[in-house]
């Protein structure tokens, strides 16, 4: 791991080269693949199914590691860390939103927006008060009590939310966090992460199918066959 | 919230399930601590003295010993104090209510094993005062609802009076209760006088002398030396601990504590298979969640632990409901069954809760730590 230098991308991937391997064939997902993403950007991913959106979102998440090629974030290398090293990465530094919420069903609202703050050194009382303002802003104060099997779809994506900046992380992954939402839910959603993305700065890549959700983000990347064949930026 | 609120949420998701493997915990716990109750109890050998001899025919149980050997047994070097008892088995109104009765010199029972028994000086002056008096032990007069100052009929099994009566007459003279609750208080203590004097067969003979060593005199060798002294004579003893006669006695019936062990060890093993499957299946309907968690940034070892405290949790109640049951039929039947459940038994049952907890939850715990996070996210 390297110390993190000011001038340089917040997101970098560098050569990086991936594939799967299935039967006795491999099947390549990125073979040289780069990027660059400053600090406090906000980039929506898209791309035609099986373009390597999921599996690019997994890496810069650390859920996979790449076959060679560098990613680092940050500063910090993830291609070189071990399975725990990652781990505490991601609990002080990254957040994940899902497209189906992924809520825990025997916790409330606001035991599912704590988990993270588990992870940290936070007394209880200061983690109340925490889980208390994230609900506040996703506009779901007074639900605290509520469990997943009793809220709407957009509601449970709030909390989803919720729990993703609960820890004040510095990135945030959204996997198609619109996927499973009406219009409207979408569009409160989308105007949520673009409030997180301009008002306090977070770092946002959102992998999305949905043209009208990447409108929402600061530029898009099209992913296609494991390459990034063009790029918009919002007006 | 804390990691032990996440254990118990995961633990009640299932409430039945959850509420049916604490049953099996409990009923295991329960087993154990009746049986270790049942070994520290005056059943079992555990509460018996090692210090205290007792010198019997060494042809049996029931041969007698002439009275005559008292002497020798006391003037021989590293005896503290003897005493001498004849046993009449008999039956209270019905012949499945058996009740034991030891006959003895009052003053020497005292000085013998008078410490063990709780006989006070009062006890023994109130048991000597006529001679068809008795003293009855705490356990015996709670089970048959006995009083002091009550009359009661023993009708003996072997012994017959000379008038060709079975029937022995006694007069309750006050209640003893033993040394501590692993104390044998089941039977009477009689005055041999009365037994002998009317008694058919055996006068002037004693089923058993009881033979306290002196301070720093190793009962083991006092042991072979009274033995020694009875040799050549017509009625060779055999001398033994309390202990020792105790354990022999049950091997009589089989090897108690074996059985007991193979009992438990068979519950905890049926109980170990139950609950590592049902948490093997129970981890892996949750395995989404656990690569959930992990992408939230908890470790490996987090999850171990969750899934570890979750069995820990299911062990800790179903365990101590075992035991707090053990307690009360201990309390309730106690006295009568001669249960006692000692400090050291449930220190080891707590002691096994945790480590069977722990094991039980390894396998699943393992599995869910081992679990690649896109594998975990597969499983939806």
């Amino acid at each position: 791991m390297t110390d993190r230098q000011p001038e340089s991308p917040y997101i970098t991937l560098r050569a990086v080269r991936k594939g799967y391997r299935i039967g006795g064939e491999v099947i390549s997902i990125f073979a040289d693949l780069h990027l660059e993403i400053p600090q406090g950007d906000f980039v929506a991913i898209m791309g035609p199914s099986g373009s390597g959106k999921s599996t690019l979102l997994n890496m810069l998440a650390g859920i996979e590691n790449p076959d060679a090629g560098e990613i680092a974030i940050g500063g910090a290398r993830l291609d070189r860390m071990g399975e725990a090293a990652r781990s505490a990465w991601r609990a002080h530094h990254m957040e994940i939103v899902f497209q189906f919420y992924n809520l825990l069903p025997m916790l409330n609202a606001a035991e599912n927006v704590e988990l993270p703050l588990l992870l940290k050194p936070i007394p209880a009382k200061e983690r109340r008060i925490r889980v208390g303002k994230v609900l506040d802003l996703v506009g779901l104060s007074g639900r605290e009590k509520q469990y997943p099997a009793l809220m709407s779809g957009g509601q449970q994506q709030r909390v989803g939310i919720a729990r993703a900046i609960a820890a004040d992380p510095d990135l945030l992954l959204c996997d198609e966090p619109t996927g499973d939402l009406d219009r409207r839910s979408a569009d409160d959603v989308l105007d949520m992460l673009r409030l997180l993305n301009r008002e306090l700065g977070k770092t946002i890549v959102m992998v999305t199918h949905d043209p009208q959700a990447a409108l929402h983000a600061r530029r898009t990347l099209h992913l296609d066959k494991g390459t990034f064949v063009e790029e918009k930026r919002a007006a | 919230m804390n990691f032990l609120h996440l254990a118990r949420r995961n633990a009640w998701r299932k409430p039945l399930r959850t509420l049916l493997l604490m049953f099996c915990v409990t009923v295991a716990f329960l087993i154990y601590g009746l049986t270790a109750s049942f070994l520290n109890g005056a059943q079992g050998s555990a509460g018996a003295s090692d210090d205290l001899l007792g010198v019997m025919n060494a042809a049996g149980r029931t041969a007698p010993l002439p009275m005559a050997y008292l002497s020798r047994i006391t003037s021989e070097p590293g005896v503290a104090s003897a005493a001498y008892m004849a046993r009449l088995r008999g039956y209270v109104n019905v012949e499945k209510n058996v009740v034991s009765v030891s006959a003895g010199d009052p003053h020497l029972m005292g000085r013998v094993n008078g410490k063990e028994l709780g006989l006070t000086p009062e006890l023994l002056s109130a048991l000597g005062q006529t001679k068809d008096r008795v003293l009855v032990g705490r356990a015996l007069a709670q089970a048959q609802g006995w009083v002091i100052g009550q009359r009661i009929t023993v009708t003996s099994f072997q012994t017959a009076r000379k008038d060709g009566s079975r029937d022995w007459r006694f007069e309750i003279a006050g209640i003893f209760d033993g040394e501590n609750a692993s104390t044998d208080t089941y039977f009477v203590l009689a005055n041999y006088d009365y037994i002998n004097a009317a008694r058919a067969r055996n006068i002037d003979s004693v089923d058993a002398f009881i033979v306290r060593p002196a301070d720093g005199v190793s009962s083991g060798t006092l042991a072979a030396r009274v033995d020694k002294l009875f040799a050549n004579s017509a009625a060779p003893t055999r001398t033994q601990s309390e202990k020792q006669f105790l354990e022999a006695f049950l091997r009589q019936y089989a090897d108690v504590g074996l059985i007991i062990n193979l009992v438990v060890g068979a519950a905890f093993v049926t109980l170990l298979m139950i609950v590592i499957n049902t948490m093997v299946f129970a981890v892996r309907e949750r395995t989404f969640e656990i690569g959930l968690l992990k992408t939230l940034g908890f470790s490996g070892n987090r999850i171990l632990a969750l899934v570890l405290g979750e069995t820990l949790i299911i062990f800790v109640i179903g365990g101590t409901i075992g035991l707090v049951l053990t307690e009360a039929v201990t309390v309730l039947a106690g006295p009568a069954l001669g249960l006692f459940l000692s400090m050291t038994a449930l220190m080891r049952a707590a002691l096994f809760i945790i480590l069977l907890g722990l094991v039980t939850g390894l396998i699943p715990a393992i599995n869910a730590m081992r679990t690649p996070i896109t594998a975990a996210f597969r499983a939806r």
